[in-house]
């Protein structure tokens, strides 16, 4: 049996070799995301840091984390989806080898235990193959944590022993995993049927496809259903975890979808061949598909509803606030130390807005220090302390400048309210904070603002809870509305003793472009690697999708097709498949967006939906060109001998 | 279940029926034929395309299932076997050659013959491989995969293959439908030799010098059995066959 397994190996290469590579590289991503996860998990601050840098680089820290635990999540499905599904693919395509050992004696043991027996070396090869290579991305994905300034400059994966139990375990079980259900399948075809590509061998829908199916379609409905419950921070993270089940859903009905849609593709091919295939080869249609399926519903689905998230953050952070100029300035500015002109930095003895209601043209003003702070939640086993954003807020010129914040009115002396940034309980708790150097007991949350999609500081206070000296360092903004009948120009000139002054559009113009380029960093990171895995999956897919083809092409040469009509057949017939992937692709992604448009409504009152145009196009643009350019190869391969040679080999 | 009963043929179907689809558009393949074929004889079915006969053949080797009637093979009845004892049965006690080799192109022609053996749990010596590769006159072939050797010569290992296991009964399905006419004469030479030496041996083919190499000939027709002829010439066979293909 082993002995056959060699040789099957050498014989059908190009097969075990797309499976290998799919093994390799997924062990290379989850490997390297793990180890940068635990890194980053570990990291120290810097020796020597203050308190207040210590919390700061807490909270970078943990926002490096969650961000490499999301890029670890899509590496494990990323690794899981194209592994099974390439393997699945391999076994499927040797439907007729296999039926042959059947009628030459093979048990159905004996099948399952070959596939099985192929699946552990194909996977301990490729987990040999994917631990080096697991290096070399980590020292990449590191490379663009550092450069994006997600973590500090000094920031580098390390290599931990037990990763190699972690490595080979994912490259063996994901490849068992991947070829279990397709093994228990081709063993359970009775020899005849599958020679005769009749009954079961031949049906594309199985009872357990379209479960599967099912199961994932009801996970994504729920996540679109829950999304808009979940608040900025939960609506978000359900809705952008609907690509995943809404593609495998999708992929899953593959079979039924992938020959419809491509049906429908307007073309013209020579004696109708590509057509005949398309509705014929249902199977290996979509195999072909699926990768490309989760791929644009990945990046499509998860940039768009970045996009999204970020416009309607920035859209709503625009309608609520009410300001006309912003001041930026370190630590609050101090009515007693005026700054000096020529740094324009305010030496803030006291906080507050006194100083600047001096100034003629000056209505209101709206003070807000941000100092880093932990709370510490629930007692026992329950008690958790997190690092969050502390906002020194003057309540009642707060409530004048931001929407919804009537109620921190009356917020005074110990008491502290529920930020737009959420996660602290709400009012009526208690939570204990520590700010830097110094711990400032239980106080009660009396109130609240609503949780914005941009979220912002998780807990507002009232001035005179943290003095001077702890504020002196602190960044602050400082938002001023003007009389009616102000000189702008001049008040702007008299301001800007205080600190940068801008106006309100234009902070939230460079507040919105840096969100937007924040994004698209996180989004690079994020689906980068995972992005281009795919893509290897989908080349892969069409690899092996050709490599059983030789036989085919050559009765179409024997048939009277030329060449050139044969390989120009193949290539329709990849195009019409590409197409229907796109849109298969677009249907999930559209999933996504329905989740994203009914969060945004429930957040902030309007449904926004910013799509990435530039990325779709992009998207469709590598994946008609890959697929032409891999279809092109491989069938020209194909059909570099003469037909006769093929169909004696076959 | 199997169950022992007596025939002394090799293999015996008793009233068998396979139809195929429902209601009006089903299709009666075979319909209820009995036949024996005897032990150690060599008998060849015949008839027009769609009468039925690559039908009988599969049930008779419990490829597939009838709807009704008995198989069996010699006093092993068959028809209600399940998967592992049909496999068993294969391993050890029927062998296939089918038109189109159906040989595991990337195992060389002695593992392709070995192959049986090997999926049975058994580790044959090369010496008995190369014998069985011997009878079929291939001997010097043994390391040559499928594509490298001729239709003839592939057809040729299919029975080496077939006969490694010293099978009860041979079932062929149009075994020189894809071989010109002298590859043809070799296997069919083959065939007699093996059956004078007391194979069981069940043929299906559409070609009378084929049919007139057998002992008897069994005519279907419509997935009965119209006629059977023993000892006849090429002649009267293709005589015979053109009167139920009229």
């Amino acid at each position: 049996m082993m002995g056959m397994s060699r040789a099957g190996l050498a014989e059908r290469w190009t097969l075990f070799a797309g499976a290998l590579l799919s093994v390799t590289l997924g062990v290379a991503l989850v490997q390297s995301s793990l180890l940068l996860l635990i890194t980053a998990a570990l990291l120290d601050p810097p020796a020597g840091a203050s308190a207040a840098e210590r919390m700061e680089f807490a909270d970078g820290t943990a926002a490096a984390v969650s961000m490499l635990g999301v890029v670890l999540g899509g590496a494990v499905f990323l690794a899981g989806f194209i592994i099974s599904s390439t393997f699945a693919f391999t076994v499927d395509q040797r439907r007729r080898d296999l039926a042959l050992l059947r009628l030459v004696g093979g048990s159905r043991g004996q099948l399952r235990r070959l596939l099985l027996g192929e699946a552990v070396t194909l996977g301990a090869l490729g987990a040999m193959l994917g631990v080096p290579a697991g290096l070399a991305v980590m020292r990449l994905q590191g490379w663009l944590m550092r450069e994006f300034g997600f973590v500090p400059q000094s920031f580098a994966g390390e290599w931990r022993q037990w990763i190699l139990g972690v490595s080979f375990g994912t490259g063996i079980l994901l490849a068992v995993a991947g070829v279990l259900v397709a093994a228990r399948r081709a063993s359970r075809v009775r020899p005849l049927e599958a020679l005769r590509e009749t009954g079961p061998a031949a049906r594309v829908m199985t009872w357990s496809r379209a479960l599967i199916g099912l199961i994932f379609l009801g996970g994504a409905l729920a996540l679109m259903i829950v999304a808009p419950f979940g608040g900025p921070a939960g609506g978000m993270a359900m809705a952008m975890n609907v690509p995943i089940p809404a593609a495998v859903a999708v992929v899953a009905f593959a079979p039924l979808l992938v020959p419809l849609i491509a049906r429908l593709v307007p073309f013209r091919a020579p004696g109708g061949l590509a057509r005949a295939n398309l509705s014929d080869a249902r199977r290996r249609s979509a195999s072909v598909a699926a990768p490309l399926i989760v791929l644009v519903a990945l990046v499509v689905g998860n940039v768009g509803a970045g996009a999204s998230f970020t416009t309607s953050g920035i859209h709503q952070l625009a309608t609520q606030t009410h300001a006309d100029l912003v001041v930026e300035s370190t630590g609050p500015p101090g009515p007693t130390n005026p700054p000096s002109p020529s740094t324009g930095t305010p030496s803030a003895d006291t906080p507050g807005a006194a100083s600047f209601s001096d100034i003629p043209g000056v209505a209101s003003v709206s003070v807000e220090t941000r100092v880093p702070a932990e709370v510490t939640t629930g007692s026992g086993e329950d008690r958790e302390t997190e690092t969050i954003s502390l906002l020194v807020i003057d309540p009642v010129a707060y409530a004048k400048t931001h929407d919804d914040s009537a109620s921190l009115a009356g917020l005074n002396g110990r008491e502290v309210a529920a930020g737009p940034g959420g996660d602290v309980p709400g009012a009526g708790g208690t939570v204990r904070l520590t700010v830097p150097d110094r711990d400032l007991g239980d106080l009660p949350v009396v109130a609240g603002v609503p949780a914005t999609m941009t979220g912002g500081a998780n807990l507002l206070v009232p001035p005179g809870l943290l003095s001077a000296a702890e504020l002196k360092d602190a960044p602050t903004q400082s938002f001023v509305t003007l009389t009616k009948d102000a000189d702008a120009a001049a008040t702007r000139a008299s301001l800007a003793r205080f600190g940068t002054v801008t106006t309100l559009d234009d902070r939230l113009r460079a507040d919105a472009e840096a969100a937007n380029s924040t994004n698209e960093k996180i989004m690079l990171i994020v689906l980068g690697l995972g992005g281009l895995y795919a893509l290897i999956g989908v080349i892969n897919s069409i690899v092996i999708g050709a490599a059983t083809r030789r036989r085919e092409f050559a009765e179409a040469r024997v048939t009277g097709m030329t060449r050139g009509q044969v390989v120009r057949s193949a290539l329709l017939e990849a195009y019409a498949i590409t197409v229907s992937a796109l849109i298969l692709g677009g249907v999930a992604s559209a999933a996504t967006f329905i989740a994203v448009l009914s969060t945004t409504k429930s957040v902030t009152g309007t449904g926004t939906l910013d799509l990435p145009w530039t990325q779709i196009g992009a998207v469709t643009a590598i994946a008609l060109v890959v697929t032409t350019a891999t279809t092109l190869i491989t069938s020209l391969s194909a059909t570099r001998p003469q037909p006769v040679t093929q169909l004696r080999a076959a | 279940m199997t169950t022992m009963t007596m025939t002394g043929a090799a293999v015996a179907l008793q009233g068998i029926s396979r139809v195929y689809g429902r209601g009006p558009a089903a299709v009666r393949a075979v319909d209820d034929v009995t036949l024996q074929f005897p032990r150690g004889g060599w008998t060849a079915v015949m008839g027009p395309s769609g009468s039925g006969k690559s039908t009988l053949l599969h049930c008779a080797a419990g490829l597939e299932r009838v709807d009704s009637g008995r198989v069996l093979i010699g006093d092993t009845d068959i028809t209600a076997a399940g998967d592992s004892q049909l496999t068993s049965l294969r391993r050890t006690r029927i062998g296939f050659v089918f038109q189109s080799f159906n040989l595991i192109g990337s195992l060389t022609a002695e593992q392709n013959v070995a192959l049986p053996l090997r999926l049975a749990g058994r580790r044959p010596s090369r010496a008995e491989v190369r014998a069985t590769l011997d009878t079929v006159g291939l001997a010097d072939r043994a390391r040559h995969k499928p594509r490298e050797l001729s239709g003839g010569q592939q057809q040729r290992v299919a029975i080496a293959r077939a006969m490694v296991t010293r099978p009860e009964v041979l079932f062929a399905d149009e075994p020189t439908g894809a071989l010109d006419s002298r590859a043809a004469r070799t296997v069919l030479d083959l065939l007699r030799a093996m059956a004078d030496a007391g194979q069981s041996i069940v043929m299906v083919t559409h070609d009378p010098g084929a049919a007139a190499r057998a002992d008897s000939v069994v005519f279907l027709g419509d997935g009965r059995v119209v006629d059977q002829l023993t000892g006849a010439s090429t002649r009267a066979v293709a005589d015979r066959l053109a009167t139920w293909e009229r």
